[in-house]
């Protein structure tokens, strides 16, 4: 069904493309915007580098369409509570950003718009939109929700390892694990020595503990939230493996590490504290940038380590999609910016500028793969990840709230693995009931 | 008509505009949060909203997780209440003693910080004084030759964390409602009895105590009111963490209400509190206040 709607845009900008075409064929984002001169478009920005990237590009879309984005900056924390109450209250934004896990959530609610209303208008649709040329996994995961899309993925992020390759030459390693065993068996012991530790999870009771500690040990072993009957999957022999295997691994990380976030993960490794991590990609900058890390050349990134189940690394990232809410100027105006801002044309400035775009292209131009260390990594992960890493259905604010509980007092030893597990399959169970999905009022589509 | 020289009008013309103001601002969110804690509120599906009664208050009140989190509210305010009344009435009678002019003026004013500060930056403070590694606290710690101790990752920790910044916040609010209150005790009496006796205590007990008697109600009103509704500095600091061990009740309400979207939940969550603070600060009246005034 996804692929008919994909071939559905494709067309629809093929259509587009043969009535009225980018500066060859007559269509230029000067004329389009024409009639929205004035036009402000209310947005959520995040306050991280990917949203920094696009704003240090946007004066140039403003001056050359004449339509102003009003940027509302939020941590990631607030973007979800800020947008769902101004949907809800019929507020002033016309683009919604949206993490993969919203995405259910805001298009049952009819929030936001099909993507396909703008891309069959030719005056609107940018025949070099080229949607085929996102990377799949991605625009599925991050814009697409039941087979429709609605958002082009913004700012895209995969999981990736970052290592210190001099603590893991000094140790007597040639290059970072493989497999999730060998980091735990081989890597662990040999780098947790002299208060330095070998890996960092970061698992902060927040949507952190999750998706960046949860799911992250669940996949690769084979382990999921729900089997596919929408029943807890969390007492299976591989999903119990997954979140053993996490328990035993703290023994190689910090003291304290329910408590460690992005922030304090991510300057764990840069300052040499640990030598690796798995991090969200959009850190990459971060991590090498002289003014926010010491690592240097010890810099080293490569994809997530592989479990009995295969990769599965994390996957998470935002897309942009038209609001309902606004009026049709705004809507108009609003695409011109999505389709802008992630257009082939712009993702090397994108790029360039610390964001991660989702363009596959952008990363065969001759010297990207080489200046960029962690393109190869990044691209084989979206390869190989699951959409549904986290369940992306409209009950996910209820259960991402479970599973932070219950996930950080296993972690903490509060309860055992599967007793955490037993109560947090119990409750997650309770939310999906009175959803519908048992009784079949709603689609068993996560 | 007049009422007592001044026409209804003029009454209504000063009065009319606060109590309007009062109603908007205070009694009708109130009735709204009733009316949502009678009903199916779930902000994320608005066209569902049906009505339940008090199905909302009965999950609330057969909710282990909200009686842990009430729990763990109480016992907070167990802990930091007394001693910031101890601290506070320390503090006030070091500075109600004669002498050091300058000083005492200096440690009114430095007094006042600590409350001036903003709740959320105090957490946010807390977040980097207590972090195991890099913070001030276990740098303090190191120098007296002790381990850095894992403040913000463990369960209890944290909490005592939580505990000690509250106490630093609000200690000088007491001390100086206290100072306040050992101020209004004549001259002449406190003379006449240093007089009689040189024990401090006989002096505080039955000369100071009644004219604190007041402040102390105060006190005990307005620090119930605020530990039960303490967010911000718990929020930026731990986020309620690690697992549940500083989820404090209005933590457990936002979660509910902002997070998971169930403002219908929340909103009797939030009305059991209310109703628990009222019953809290009718007691103090009842058993503290009444003594003075007998």
């Amino acid at each position: 069904m996804l692929k008919s709607t994909f071939r559905g845009l494709a067309l629809g900008a093929a259509a587009s493309l043969s009535l009225s075409a980018g500066p060859a064929f007559g269509w230029s984002l000067e004329e389009a915007a024409k009639p929205y001169a004035g036009t402000t478009v209310d947005v959520v920005f995040l306050l991280r580098p990917g949203y920094e990237a696009a704003e240090q590009m946007l004066p140039e879309f403003e001056e050359a369409t004449g339509i102003k984005i009003n940027i509302i900056k939020h941590p990631y924390e607030n973007a979800l509570g800020e947008q769902v109450r101004d949907f809800v209250a019929g507020g002033d934004l016309d683009i919604a950003l949206i993490d993969l896990v919203w995405i259910g959530n805001f298009a049952e609610n009819e929030w936001i718009v099909p993507l396909d209303k703008f891309t069959s208008d030719p005056a609107l649709a940018d025949p070099a939109l080229d949607i085929d040329d996102f990377f799949p996994l991605v625009l599925n995961a991050f814009g697409a929700w039941n087979g429709t899309v609605y958002g082009l993925p913004f700012d895209n992020y995969s999981g990736l390892l970052f290592y210190n390759s001099c603590m893991l030459k000094d140790a007597g390693f040639d290059g970072p694990p493989k497999t999730w065993a060998e980091l735990k068996d081989v890597y662990g012991p040999a780098l947790t020595k002299d208060g330095k530790y070998a890996f960092a999870l970061q698992s902060k009771r927040n949507e952190t503990q999750s998706a960046d500690s949860f799911a992250r040990m669940l996949w690769p072993f084979g382990g999921s939230f729900l089997d596919d009957k929408f029943k807890s999957n969390l007492l299976s022999a591989e999903s119990q493996a997954g979140l053993q295997f996490r328990q035993d691994l703290m023994q190689y990380m910090p003291e304290g590490i329910v408590a460690y976030d992005h922030a304090e993960t991510v300057n764990a490794l840069a300052q040499g504290d640990v030598a690796m991590i798995t991090e969200w990609s959009a850190f990459y900058s971060t991590l090498t940038s002289p003014e926010t890390s010491t690592l240097g050349d010890c810099f080293g990134v490569a994809p997530e380590p592989t479990g009995p189940a295969g990769r599965k690394p994390a996957l998470g990232g935002f897309s942009l999609a038209v609001a309902s809410q606004a009026d049709a100027d705004e809507q108009a105006a609003a695409y011109l910016f999505i389709q802008w801002v992630t257009s082939k044309a712009n993702a090397k400035r994108y790029l360039e500028l610390g964001g991660v775009p989702a363009r596959q292209s952008v990363y065969k131009l001759p010297g990207v793969a080489e200046e960029y260390q962690y393109v190869e990594a990044l691209v084989e992960s979206w390869q190989e990840g699951v959409p549904e890493f986290r369940p992306r259905f409209a009950e996910w604010p209820e259960i991402t709230e479970i599973v932070q509980e219950w996930g950080t007092k296993i972690m903490l030893g509060d309860v055992s693995i599967e007793e955490g597990a037993a109560e947090l399959g119990k409750r997650m169970e309770a939310v999906l009931e009175d959803a519908g999905y048992y009784a079949g009022d709603k689609p068993l589509a996560q | 008509m007049k009422s007592g020289g001044v026409s209804r009008l003029t009454v209504l013309g000063f009065l009319g505009p606060a109590v309007l103001s009062l109603a908007l601002i205070g009694i009708v969110p109130l009735a709204f949060a009733i009316y949502t804690s009678l009903h199916k509120y779930q902000l994320t599906n608005l066209r569902r909203t049906p009505f339940l009664g008090l199905e909302n208050y009965q999950t609330v009140l057969s909710d282990p997780v909200f009686w842990d989190a009430m729990q763990r509210t109480m016992t907070l305010l167990v802990i930091v209440l007394p001693l910031q009344i101890l601290f506070g009435m320390g503090i006030a009678l070091l500075l109600h003693r004669p002498g050091l002019g300058f000083l005492k003026t200096l440690t009114r004013l430095s007094l006042v910080v600590p409350m001036a500060t903003t709740y959320a930056v105090v957490g946010l403070l807390g977040q980097i004084m207590f972090n195991l590694k890099y913070g001030v606290v276990n740098q303090l710690i190191g120098f007296l030759g002790f381990d850095p101790v894992n403040w913000i990752g463990d369960p209890t920790n944290a909490f005592i964390a939580i505990a000690f910044w509250d106490v630093w916040q609000w200690t000088p609010f007491c001390a100086l409602v206290l100072l306040a209150g050992l101020t209004m005790v004549p001259g002449e009496i406190e003379e006449a009895a240093r007089l009689e006796t040189k024990k401090w205590w006989t002096i505080l007990r039955h000369v100071q105590l009644p004219f604190l008697i007041p402040g102390l109600t105060a006190i005990l009103i307005l620090r119930t009111a605020d530990t039960l509704k303490l967010f911000d500095m718990v929020f930026t600091m731990t986020r309620g963490g690690p697992g549940s061990s500083t989820e404090l009740i209005s933590l457990l309400i936002q979660r509910v209400g902002f997070r998971v979207f169930d403002q219908g939940l929340a909103s009797a969550q939030a009305i059991i509190l209310l109703i628990i603070t009222i019953v809290l600060s009718q007691l103090y009246i009842r058993l503290i206040y009444r003594e003075v005034q007998q």
